[in-house]
């Protein structure tokens, strides 16, 4: 039965032969086999043209035409190719300098972010994202710092004129229900994060809270107004300091090499008790003594506790229930660390000849 | 706090030396900042101690002594002269009246107040007392300054010692201040106090800022021949609070509001009348005032042995924890449940450690005197799946990803900018109320003005090609915080190359990678043309995203950056530079990076494709040239692309020459001719009609 989906099967099946051809003979063939005098499959369509009414005959005629026309010039095109092909092509000097294509490079201190983020991403744990501006409630008096404690003093704010409305995308909390405060300061730390985490919902509780924190401190050699942290927080019915423990030693194993020893130093933080500094073996003399751990054989990387009962009061927890632990890290101290930059303030110079070092 | 250890084994035996000593109490939580040598005496040195702030305690060296004696098992020696003699605290005693008088009119903020009267003579100190002070960082002035200091570094005491000649009426009275009251400090500045400041004033004046700095008028002199010394205690907030207002930080403010020892007062008062008498200097006038009752705010809290465990995951033996809490001076009952299987104290906190509130507070004492290093390593148990992860958080990583494939390198800007590099994006940026400059004086925007000094950096060090992007946070009235993707490109879009195919980057190179993004956001961006302060007038574009019921929603812009701009930034201008911002929030609010993908079936018929030159006025925006052509088409032309656009003498004025690429398809059938033909007539009329265009 000769219709137009015959023809149009027709030329996709000759298409497709078209591309598989490689010889001149192979090529002779399929001419042969579509065009050829005697077994040509369109020669032999034109031979039916004549059982058909006359306005089949024109619509058909016309369409088996275009058809012909079709394979015609693919055979042409492709014998060219084929001749192309077989002429000896000029050879190249392929030592010369090549078109590159241009580099990209992950700024150190978000890669340095995210390699930490995977470790306890595997750990299980869920990453949060909140606001960088934040309310009173959330940077100090649920974290049990309140109006008059001296622990503010260390942590010098920076406050905004007008209170402002926040992004309640970066919070989730428009859709938890819970209301929002116009923020009033650069949030201190990540913390405020993890309170507005523990407000909607219940334990268990296992997050790592990154981002940008602002403190009231001058450009120096170690200081930049500007850093990033990384907090985390797990909270259960028998969590422990143990754990903490045994969590930072697994970080720090993952982070630095297998056999990093680390090291729990009592401290205080408002919102831990007990709570203790981290350090971790050092790198570069391996616990013997550098200019780089002041000759203790120790570096610091963060603060840890357990988190004080006052907070989960709060965020309307019962600590008698619950215990947990958190700790925090800054990761332009790892960063000045692992990539021995020995100036913070070069991580945001955003120099080309830096940054392409970290080519990606 | 520096402490000397010599000073220091008075109090206590330490059976180490100062290295070991000062490792020791780091690992019990006192950070050492330092540890220098004392000349000519190489057994000594002065540790400098890093106090954190809940151990004000800590800030003397009979404070540290009592730590000693506990991380050593050895016996806490109180100074002699210090030891209860003839003063019972929480008594008022009968003052030595006529000599002075005191009032406490607010008990609430003074609990506490002592004083003792001692004539005196004015001299310097003796050369051990002076050498303690200097080596514990304190100038010596005169033997009664010295002594007060001296209680002070020693019991963590301030005193404070008036003319008792210049006490007017010979009253000394603790009062809130008069709004407005002058007062001319020890440090000869001129003040002005509020009403919410607390005093300590005699008949006629304030002559004393309470618990912060002494008056001029009542300060000892040469020619003092009678002295009041004060030692009190004060309410730690209302320090706090007036320390603040006044911008004034003594070292008796740090320690007041901190919290002091109530019970202090009387016993500093006696131990520096003791060492007045002592050094020859004085006599005391018999009977010491004693205002207040220091018992009265002792504090009890519960300790269960069994919470212990529950917090630490490890067992401290009752005995020991027993042992630990009694040297440091809490007193324990519940000795009849000593044997449970798991014991209950009642602890009575000390008045020194008015950090200890709670049972989380003994627990951590008891932790950090057992030694951090013998917790446990344990893992906590799985508690719930693991959490999805944020889609914002995937959504930025992936557009992040893509840029760095696309050969950009990433920049970390700071948040806060100058006022002025803010402007152009937001005349009423969110400001910050005490910034630490003018450079960081506004929440940004937009992320573009730090990219721009970035480029700036960069171009001023002899990098002529750039591709940098920053996706950060943005901060506006109107959105709040967003996050937003700024891109900067100068020099190369192709890089020099031999074969001659290098290639300055323009517009339309930045505007693809915007579309690119697009693709990534799975959002229809377009851009239109606008004007922007911050882009070249002409050459500014505004990036839309087009929903799928034809909405327009401004999400970015895109453009050649002004030189004005440019130049108010250092940026050298002599290439083009190329800049754009996409807001992701805007651009794609309900991102979802695990959407599925339903296919559609692949076109079973070939498309045909005919190209199309006309003469248009060159101000005809390409956009508009495509939507009339859409309008006039049938809908199996399914696409639409300039591929060619001339501007030239052949022309006339004003108008310029498009070749557009038209492609047709139908999804059913293989399209005829004809049918081709009738789509392209009808869109040259339309066009002509629309745009008075003229085909070529
Ligand atoms: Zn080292």
């Amino acid at each position: 039965m000769l219709d137009i989906d015959a023809l149009t099967r027709l030329r996709d099946d000759f298409a497709d032969s078209l591309g598989k051809v490689s010889t001149a003979a192979d090529l002779q063939l399929l001419r042969d086999t579509v065009l050829g005098r005697k077994a040509g499959a369109i020669t032999a369509l034109y031979g039916t043209l004549g059982g058909l009414s006359t306005d089949r005959k024109r619509e058909v005629g016309r369409a088996l035409n275009e058809l012909k026309a079709f394979v015609e010039a693919g055979l042409d095109a492709r014998k060219t190719q084929l001749e192309a092909a077989s002429a000896p092509m000029p050879s190249a000097d392929l030592t010369l300098a090549p078109r590159p294509l241009p580099v990209g490079s992950r700024h150190p201190l978000n890669a340095m972010r995210e390699r930490i983020e995977r470790i306890f991403a595997r750990m299980g744990y869920e990453i949060l994202d909140g606001p960088e501006t934040e309310d009173d409630w959330h940077n100090f008096e649920a974290l049990n710092m309140p109006a008059d404690h001296p622990a503010r003093d260390t942590q010098d704010t920076l406050y905004l004129q007008q209170p402002f409305a926040q992004g309640t995308r970066a919070t989730g909390d428009a859709r938890s229900g819970v209301s929002l405060r116009p923020a009033t300061l650069l949030r201190t730390h990540t913390s405020a994060m993890q309170i507005r985490y523990m407000e909607r919902g219940a334990p268990p509780v296992r997050i790592i809270a990154p981002g940008r924190v602002y403190r009231r401190d001058n450009l120096d050699l170690t200081h930049t107004p500007m850093f990033q942290q990384v907090e985390a927080l797990v909270v259960g019915e028998d969590v422990t300091m143990a754990d903490l423990k045994g969590t930072l030693l697994g970080f720090a194993r993952e982070f630095f090499d297998q056999r990093t020893p680390i090291m729990f130093k009592p401290s205080f933080f408002p919102y831990t008790e007990p709570s203790a500094e981290v350090f971790v073996g050092c790198q570069s003399c391996f616990g013997s003594g550098c200019s780089m751990c002041k000759r203790t054989g120790w570096i610091e990387i963060g603060g840890s506790g357990m988190v004080h009962p006052s907070v989960f009061e709060a965020v309307g927890i019962d600590p008698e229930r619950y215990t947990g632990f958190a700790f925090g890290m800054g990761i332009e101290r790892l960063a000045l660390l692992a990539h021995r930059v020995d100036d913070i303030r070069a991580f945001y110079e955003n120099d080309l000849r830096l940054l392409e070092q970290f080519a990606s | 706090m520096k402490i000397l250890v010599s000073w220091l084994r008075e109090y206590v035996e330490v059976p180490v030396g100062t290295d070991q000593l000062a490792s020791d109490l780091m690992m019990r939580g006192f950070e050492v900042a330092s540890i220098e040598p004392v000349p000519g005496r190489p057994d000594d040195a002065v540790i400098d101690f890093e106090i954190t702030a809940n151990r004000p305690d800590c800030l003397s060296v009979f404070g540290m002594a009592r730590e000693v004696s506990v991380a050593y098992g050895t016996p806490l020696r109180m100074p002699d002269s210090a030891a209860p003699q003839d003063v019972a605290v929480g008594r008022v005693r009968p003052s030595p009246a006529p000599v002075l008088r005191v009032t406490v009119e607010r008990a609430d903020l003074c609990p506490v107040y002592c004083a003792a009267v001692m004539d005196v003579s004015i001299g310097p100190s003796p050369a051990w007392l002076a050498e303690r002070l200097v080596l514990s960082g304190v100038r010596p002035i005169n033997l009664i300054v010295d002594v007060t200091n001296y209680v002070l570094l020693e019991l963590n005491q301030p005193l404070h010692a008036f003319d008792h000649a210049t006490v007017g009426g010979a009253h000394l009275m603790v009062r809130t201040a008069r709004d407005g009251e002058p007062l001319t400090t020890l440090d000869g500045q001129e003040r002005t106090l509020s009403d919410d400041m607390l005093v300590i004033a005699d008949q006629h004046r304030a002559q004393a800022v309470a618990g912060v700095m002494g008056g001029a008028e009542t300060g000892i002199t040469p020619t003092t021949s009678t002295i009041v010394i004060e030692s009190a205690c004060f309410e730690p907030a209302q320090v706090r609070r007036t320390r603040r207002r006044l911008g004034l930080s003594t070292e008796a403010s740090y320690r007041f509001e901190r919290g002091t020892d109530p019970s202090m007062p009387a016993v500093a008062l006696r131990r520096a009348v003791a060492l007045i008498a002592d050094l020859g200097a004085g006599t005391a006038r018999p009977g010491v005032i004693v205002v207040g009752d220091a018992a009265r705010s002792a504090r009890r809290v519960s300790l269960r042995w069994a919470r212990i465990g529950r917090v630490l995951g490890m067992q401290v033996p009752a005995d020991e924890v027993e042992r630990i809490l009694t040297a440091l001076g809490f007193v324990l009952d519940g000795a009849e449940s000593r044997h449970a299987t798991s014991p209950v104290w009642e602890v009575t906190v000390p008045g020194w450690r008015g950090d200890v509130t709670r049972e989380e507070d003994l627990i951590e004492e008891v932790a950090r005197c057992a030694g951090y290093d013998r917790l446990p390593v344990t893992y906590p148990s799985m508690l719930a799946p693991p959490a999805r992860v944020a889609p914002r958080l995937v959504r930025d990583a992936r557009i992040r990803d893509l840029l760095v494939g696309a050969g950009f390198a990433e920049c970390v800007t700071f948040t806060f900018i100058e006022q002025r590099a803010a402007a152009p994006f937001d005349p009423a940026p969110i400001a910050i109320a005490n910034p630490l400059s003018e450079l960081f004086a506004v929440l940004r925007p937009s992320v573009l003005p730090g990219l721009i000094d970035a480029l700036s950096h960069n171009r001023r060090r002899e990098q002529r090609d750039l591709r940098l992007f920053e996706l950060g946070t943005r901060f506006t009235s109107a959105e709040g915080e967003t996050r937003s993707l700024a891109v900067g490109w100068t020099g190369a879009a192709a890089a020099e190359h031999w074969s001659g195919s290098g290639r300055a980057v323009d517009v339309y190179d930045v505007i693809g990678l915007v579309q690119r993004v697009a693709a990534a956001l799975h959002v229809r961006l377009d851009v239109e043309p606008t004007e922007h302060p911050a882009l070249v007038s002409g050459r500014a574009g505004r990036v839309v995203r087009v929903d799928a019921d034809g909405r327009r929603v401004p999400v970015g812009l895109v453009g050649d950056l002004a030189p004005t701009v440019a130049e108010a930034r250092g940026l050298p201008t002599s290439d083009p530079i190329i800049v754009a911002e996409v807001d992701l929030d805007l651009a794609a609010p309900d991102y979802d990076p695990d959407r599925t993908v339903i296919s559609q079936p692949l076109p079973r018929h070939p498309s045909v494709i005919r190209d199309l030159s006309i003469v248009v006025p060159a101000d005809l925006p390409a956009a508009r040239v495509r939507g009339t052509i859409h309008a006039a088409a049938p809908p199996t032309l399914v696409g639409v692309r300039e591929f060619d656009r001339y501007q030239g003498t052949a022309l006339p004025a004003g108008s310029v020459s498009l070749s557009l690429r038209l492609t047709f398809r139908a999804t059913e059938r293989t399209l005829t001719d004809g049918e081709v033909h009738a789509a392209t007539d009808a869109i040259v009329a339309a066009l002509v009609a629309e745009h008075g265009a003229a085909l070529r």
